[in-house]
């Protein structure tokens, strides 16, 4: 029952005194029937005697709005919260913002004049306020009761200095036994022995000879005796310090935030381990677009960016999206919407979706595919061999060997495609050298401080700082330097050919494309056809529209092409079919993403807070995803497979973080803290992330930040109240598909009555995320934070200290004079600025302090116009110059990849391929393919509603009054076939889940139970659920909280959630199946029965 | 210092670029300059707009603001309308449905714009699937009220509670309203709701720890602003108890902001504006040849259109 009346206002005594809110009530009835419609005056009339009709929409008045950012899901739509006696009342749009005005407002429109224009939001981004206001919103910190298990839900409240206090110096906390605290994994504390063991460490790694690698160990343990207690195994340094058994894992974490998560995770705490989620989205995309975009160097390739392109939609005149759910989620709404349905309505835009499921996008769609699922690379491939067959490439795009080569015929990148590549046994391997060839021969000499450098000289005395690259141009190998502004070399599209090296011997090269070519020819367009099960028709009419607007046409991916055990090389091939019609940088074609420097670094100041970090910690050895070392440099070396993949060509690996916490493979994690992660709920096979967040023999510690007792954070040890999005700092940056430079500024548009603020350092902050850290790194003394955390004198205690700081380097801008910064707010701005933030309390902002913090008059008026816009962003018209986008990439793709050729599959010892190439989706972690027989028929997939962004948003009754529960899909043949009707009750298994539930390891299971819907809207052998329903916690189920039970509300435990359902990893068995190359986990491919229930 | 920073209300008359500089720069700068300046401040537009009136050179920068996001178009087009006398506006709306993506921003809008409880949707978005696969296709219809120029609703009050007001918007008085909800019956594109007083977290307990309903539900008790006044949500006050339904969001559109569903719109599917203005969007597409009405058959004579 409820503690407060239903109706509190009724019983307020009349005597009390009138708040503000009832006054204006009562000068509103007192008004009474005068402000009717017909005898308002006119706006005009009202406007020339400078009054505005006031009452009708007070909120539009821009003292009442704070400009900030969407995060009710990752799209980070710039925002307007309107806000009513302090009480966020209204969000809408930020029309400054290019996510949601098309085009959006100059940015030096008057923010005074803005308050009635709003830019559109989608219904996520407008139920937001039911997130901020949500009553199952934790407010003390809470300890896991004494006594009882995890996952019981079973809590005592405990002020924030005594959780601190037991988190940082162990003990028996749980009447367990001894449980180790930050104080105990904080071992190696000294920055300096640190860099020297990570120098060490580093020569041990780099050294190919196992013995002598067995030396140097013996070597680092002498030089070390002294601090060896500190390592995790003396015996393998290269494990790192104890401070790794600490690891940070994050689920939605947005730069500001981020940097304070690098700053007290490796500066602070010295640890490596600052995991991120990225695999869970679309990893294989991601670091697909990395190798692509690895940088030669002068002696290797590296830089490459975790990062994708997208199409820049608003000048395409064709698109085709694979696995891409545009109206839906992957980023589109508002941002990417607008451009497609006024563009197929007014403009002509034709655009094609690849979809298993007849998703809203498609809806609206020229062609849908409704391709198998997995099999997007054989259209990818099909395409690419017709366009090959048919002479529809860019020849003039490819054949450009270079940048100057590039930039001579107007391009700003350029491929690798016509390089020479070493052809072994068949196989593509390294890239040709300029000396194999004699091309060049090897010389010294003294450069002009007197060093003695290698130069590598042709016979015509061109000299390069490195053994060039080969590319042949017409038929007479030529070298190549990939970033030389005044050579320009174009090579010959397609090589296959043998050469005589220097040596006399003869060998077999190949270009790059005619490797692409002959991958392509591999298969038939017919045998394509078959493999993802459409037509070869199809196949052609699309790469012939793909082929028939220029570069005004783009491939635009998502996670449906990722997700799956090809992900990488399906990522690669639909990036090279862009490629190979030249359309990066081009308008209408591939966009990459662009964003102003809140670091500083760029113009050196006003605050370079890289900086700004005396004394940080420096983090060395294996990270426990096993990726910052590589398997066969490692000391724990031991054959193939390895006892758990490694990922030398990806990172932030979610799915592995508990499994390997599990299996204390690299080694043991003492201490856990998840930030703003569902990990068990969101993951493919989650439910075996459950099976070790339960075990504190697994996992001694965990703590949580979160603004609820979540899916994950009720399995914690320790809960800390977070603050939700809209009373917080963050940067959100931006996304590919944004062709404009921008940064946009998260900042506290409320605090909410009566919230808690702690002291840390002797100052009051509200108890956060922030405080949780500072807390910590006061009670260690942790480089980097506190007093002198930014530098002698200078402090780092408020949130604002760090935060307010990078506002002020977005308003410098990025020249060392300032000549880029943005306006100063005049005094009316200024004026807005202060009102608008008038209902906030001193402890989040003191204008005072924030002043002292900017310090200059200056650059405080510079950074309150970047505030009263939530961001800053460049001006319409300024991303184009002419056809090509301004915030280009303009650098190297790598088609054909050398360094992704030469790296070794920790579980086949085998090389990954360095080429697009098919590879069939459902493979096991060893490379074998997956049956699970008859008995598991559909292949179930996920797809996102737009009301709901995985684990966060099922809190929103909004939302759910739109759409209270998820259904399961399935195409009307198969549930005729079935015997199943629509609304039936069905339950979901699969091999590796023959139940059908969930194990909440507390003595508690849930079905996979959903309702099934009988539709024609998706390709018959796939079922599909929407992906946000079937919770377990997040106020959906009882807790108890100081021995009262406090009830949850059965409208969050509406719909299923099918991820247990999904296959795990028949050789590892703990973990969903994973893409090796490219990190994702496998959402897409799982073999499911589906049965009445 | 930029053109749009001189152009604020105080200087366009006496410094900066004065009102007629600025129309020239409508008249006859690039495309781009104008918009930025248009979009950059909507008073000086609106200046600019009388004197345009008065000179009969509006057709001419109506074709300019093509170039701006429909909603910034409409805006402009807004303020003009509010320039005229209330009974020479004719309010209507435009759905294109080609262009609606089921988003359902619309719905959730307008439910935070004023403050609607639960059972109570002034815009329900349909959703509807036709066709056998591989053949199939999805239908997204908003359904605001109609604001019919007969409204079946009117007729039946007994306490006459609702009426078209001049604008041709079919309001509610909920101080009359009795709540007996012969209007929700009579309606038949079933527009009408009852305010039964529920809220979202009325059921939720209020414990140590937890943030609990005495601040979660401050967002839901916050005024909305409908028809131009304060309503609270507060003990069995108004609007509870009363029939509810769109009002084209009036108290925002007299302050010159549109309706929330229209702003809000991810796909700029919903258009809004003054059909007695022969240069405004909405009455370019009202005379579209794919123009619709629901259920023309009842002579009800909607406002609202749809594009098919």
């Amino acid at each position: 029952m409820s503690d407060k009346p239903l109706l509190p206002e009724q019983e307020q005594p009349e005597s009390c005194a009138l708040s503000r809110r009832d006054f204006l009530k009562l000068s509103a009835a007192t008004a009474g029937t005068a402000a009717l419609l017909g005898s308002l005056p006119t706006f005009g009339q009202l406007l020339a005697r400078g009054e505005s009709p006031s009452g009708n929409s007070p909120l539009s008045k821009p003292e009442r709005q704070i400009h900030t950012v969407c995060l009710q899901c990752n799209t980070g739509c710039a925002i307007k919260v309107k806000i009513w006696e302090g009480v966020a009342s209204k969000i809408e749009g930020n029309p400054y913002s290019p996510w949601t005005l098309h085009p959006h407002l100059p940015y030096t429109t008057p923010i005074a004049e803005t308050g009635s224009v709003e830019g559109a939001l989608c219904p996520k981004g407008q139920a937001g306020l039911q997130t901020a206001y949500d009553p199952y919103r934790i407010v003390s910190v809470l300890k896991r009761r004494p006594g009882t298990k995890r996952g019981e839900g079973q809590w005592v409240t405990i002020s924030f200095e005594q959780a601190l206090d037991e988190i940082v110096n162990g003990g028996d906390l749980f009447g367990e036994g001894p449980v180790e605290g930050f104080k105990d994994v904080y071992a190696l504390r000294d920055a300096k022995v640190a860099k020297a063991m990570a120098d060490f460490v580093k020569r041990i790694v780099d050294e190919k000879d196992a013995e002598k690698k067995r030396a140097l160990v013996e070597e680092f343990k002498t030089t070390f005796a002294a601090d060896l207690d500190k390592l995790i195994d003396p015996d393998h340094p290269d494990l790192g310090p104890k401070n790794n058994q600490f690891a940070f894992i994050w689920g939605r974490l947005k730069n500001g935030r981020g940097d304070l998560v690098q700053r007290f995770v490796k500066g602070g705490l010295g640890s490596i381990n600052a995991n991120g989620h990225t695999t869970v989205c679309q990893g294989s995309l991601y670091f697909a677009g990395k190798a692509m975009s690895e940088q030669w160097d002068g002696s290797k390739f590296s830089g490459g960016q975790k990062f994708y392109w997208q199409a820049d939609l608003k000048s395409s005149r064709f698109v085709i999206f694979v696995g891409a759910n545009m109206f839906e989620a992957n980023y589109g709404p508002p941002l990417r919407v607008t451009p497609l349905t006024e563009g197929a309505v007014d403009r002509g835009l034709r655009y094609a979706v690849v979809d298993p499921r007849f998703s809203k996008v498609a809806s609206k769609a020229w062609k849908w595919l409704p391709i198998k699922p997995g099999e997007d690379s054989a259209l990818g491939l099909g395409m690419m061999r017709w366009m090959f067959e048919n002479d529809r490439i860019n020849k003039r795009f490819l054949s450009a060997a270079n940048k100057a080569a590039a930039n001579a015929i107007g391009e700003t990148s350029w491929t690798d495609s016509v390089w020479l590549v070493h052809i072994k046994n068949g196989k593509p391997g390294k890239l040709v050298r300029g000396s194999e060839l004699g091309l060049v021969t090897r010389q010294t000499e003294t450069d002009k401080d007197g060093k003695e450098v290698t130069v590598y000289v042709t016979e015509d005395g061109t000299k390069f700082k490195f053994d060039p690259f080969v590319a042949m141009v017409e038929g007479v190998p030529t070298p190549v330097d990939p970033n030389s502004t005044e050579l320009p070399v174009y090579g010959d599209l397609f090589v296959d050919t043998t050469l005589q090296n220097a040596k006399g011997e003869t060998i077999t090269v190949k270009s790059g494309l005619q490797i692409i070519r002959e991958s392509a020819f591999e298969k038939t367009i017919e045998e394509y056809a078959a493999i993802a099960d459409i037509k070869p028709s199809d196949i052609i009419e699309l790469a012939r529209e793909f082929t028939s607007y220029g570069t005004q046409a783009a491939i635009d991916i998502h996670r449906g092409a990722s997700q799956h055990t090809n992900g990488f090389y399906t990522s690669f091939i639909f990036f090279t079919l862009n490629a190979l019609i030249g359309n990066f940088d081009h308008k209408g074609g591939m966009s990459k993403p662009t964003t102003y420097d809140r670091l500083g670094s760029r113009a050196k100041g006003p605050f370079e807070l890289a900086k700004m970090n005396n004394g940080a910690n420096v983090p060395f050895g294996l990270d426990i995803l096993r990726t910052t070392i590589s398997y066969e440099k490692s000391t724990i070396f031991n054959g193939y497979p390895a006892k758990r993949p490694w990922f030398p060509l990806a990172t932030d690996i979610y799915q592995e973080d508990l499994p390997s916490i599990g299996d204390a493979y690299p080694y043991p994690v003492k201490i856990a803290m998840f930030y703003m992660s569902a990990i068990n709920y969101a993951l493919p096979a989650a439910h075996k992330m459950t099976e070790v967040l339960a075990d504190p023999k697994k996992l001694p510690l965990i703590i949580t930040s979160d603004i609820l007792v979540g899916e994950t954070s009720m399995y914690a040890d320790y809960i800390f109240p977070d603050l939700s999005y809209l009373e917080r700092w963050e940067f959100h940056g931006t996304h590919p598909s944004v062709t404009y430079k921008v940064e946009s500024v998260r900042n506290p548009a409320i605090s909410l009555p009566g919230w808690p603020m702690v002291k840390v350092y002797g100052q009051e902050i509200p108890l956060s995320f922030e405080a949780l850290v500072l807390g910590i790194a006061e009670r260690l003394d942790l480089p980097g934070f506190g007093p002198n955390g930014l530098g002698e004198g200078v402090p780092f205690i408020y949130p604002e200290d760090f935060y307010l700081r990078m506002v002020a380097n977005l308003a410098y801008g990025e020249k060392e004079d300032g000549s880029d910064g943005v306006p100063e707010a005049d005094d009316r701005e200024v004026e807005i600025f202060l009102k608008a933030r008038a209902h906030l309390p001193k402890q989040v902002f003191d204008p005072e302090r924030w002043k002292a913090i900017v310090g200059d008059e200056k650059l405080w008026r510079q950074t309150i116009y970047v505030m009263n816009r939530g961001g800053r962003w460049q001006g319409e018209g300024k991303d184009y110059k002419g056809n090509m986008l301004a915030n280009a990439y303009a650098k190297q793709i790598n088609l054909y990849q050398e360094k992704t050729a030469t790296t070794i599959n920790s579980m086949t010892g085998e090389p990954f391929a360095g080429y697009p190439r098919y590879l069939p989706p459902h493979l096991s972690s060893i490379g074998e393919p997956i049956e699970d027989g008859d008995e598991y028929p559909f292949t179930l997939i996920t797809y996102k509603e737009i009301t709901m962004t995985k684990a966060r948003t099922i809190t929103n009754y909004w939302l759910l009054s739109v759409m209270p529960e998820n259904s399961l899909l399935m195409n009307a043949v198969d549930a005729q076939r079935l015997g199943l009707r629509n609304g039936d009750l069905v339950r979901v298994s699969s091999a590796s889940n023959p139940r059908g539930v969930w194990d909440l390891q507390n003595g508690s299971e849930l079905a996979m139970v959903g309702k099934l819907k009988v539709t024609q809207a998706i390709r018959p052998g796939v079922v599909a659920f929407g992906l946000g329903w079937g919770h377990w916690a997040s106020g959906s189920r009882d807790i108890v909280i100081d021995g009262r039970t406090i009830k949850g509300d059965v409208r969050r435990q509406a719909g299923f959630h099918a991820n247990a359902a999904m296959r795990t990893d028949p050789v590892l068995q703990n973990v969903t199946l994973t893409d090796l190359a490219g990190g994702s986990a496998v959402f897409y491919s799982t073999k499911v029965k589906v049965e009445k229930a | 210092m930029t053109e749009q920073e001189k152009l604020t209300p105080q200087s366009t008359a006496s410094e900066g670029v004065s009102r007629r500089e600025f129309l020239g720069a409508l008249a006859v700068a690039g495309a781009v300059a104008a918009f930025e300046q248009l979009a950059a401040n909507p008073q000086a537009v609106l200046a600019a707009y009388e004197e345009q009136i008065v000179q009969g050179t509006l057709a001419q920068s109506s074709a300019d603001l093509k170039a701006l996001d429909v909603l910034e178009r409409m805006r402009i087009e807004l303020l003009r309308a509010l320039q005229k006398p209330v009974g020479e506006r004719r309010w209507v709306m435009v759905i294109d449905l080609r262009k609606c993506i089921g988003c359902h921003a619309c719905t959730i809008g307008c439910v935070a714009e004023n403050k609607l409880p639960p059972g109570v949707v002034y815009r329900p978005v349909i959703e509807e699937e036709f066709g056998t696969y591989p053949n199939v296709a999805r239908r997204f219809i908003p359904r605001p009220c109609m604001q019919c120029e007969n409204p079946p609703c009117v007729p039946v009050c007994p306490v006459r509670a609702t009426y078209t007001n001049a604008e041709g918007i079919v309001e509610m008085d909920y101080e009359r309203c009795i709540g007996c909800r012969y209007c929700l019956t009579a309606c038949p594109y079933s527009a009408r709701v009852s305010d039964f007083g529920f809220t979202y977290t009325e059921e939720i307990p209020v414990i140590q720890g937890l943030l609990g309903t005495q601040t979660a539900d401050d967002y839901e008790r916050a005024p909305n602003f409908e028809y131009g006044k304060e309503y609270a949500r507060q003990g069995r006050n108004s609007p509870v108890g009363n029939a509810r339904k769109c009002h084209f969001c009036q108290h925002r559109i007299l302050e010159g902001v549109l309706p929330a569903c229209v702003t809000t719109c991810i796909g700029r599917a919903t258009f809004f504006g003054d059909a007695n203005d022969p240069d405004s969007l909405v009455a370019e597409l009202i005379a579209s040849p794919n123009v619709l009405r629901l259920r023309e058959e009842l002579g009800t004579e909607p406002r609202v259109y749809y594009l098919k």
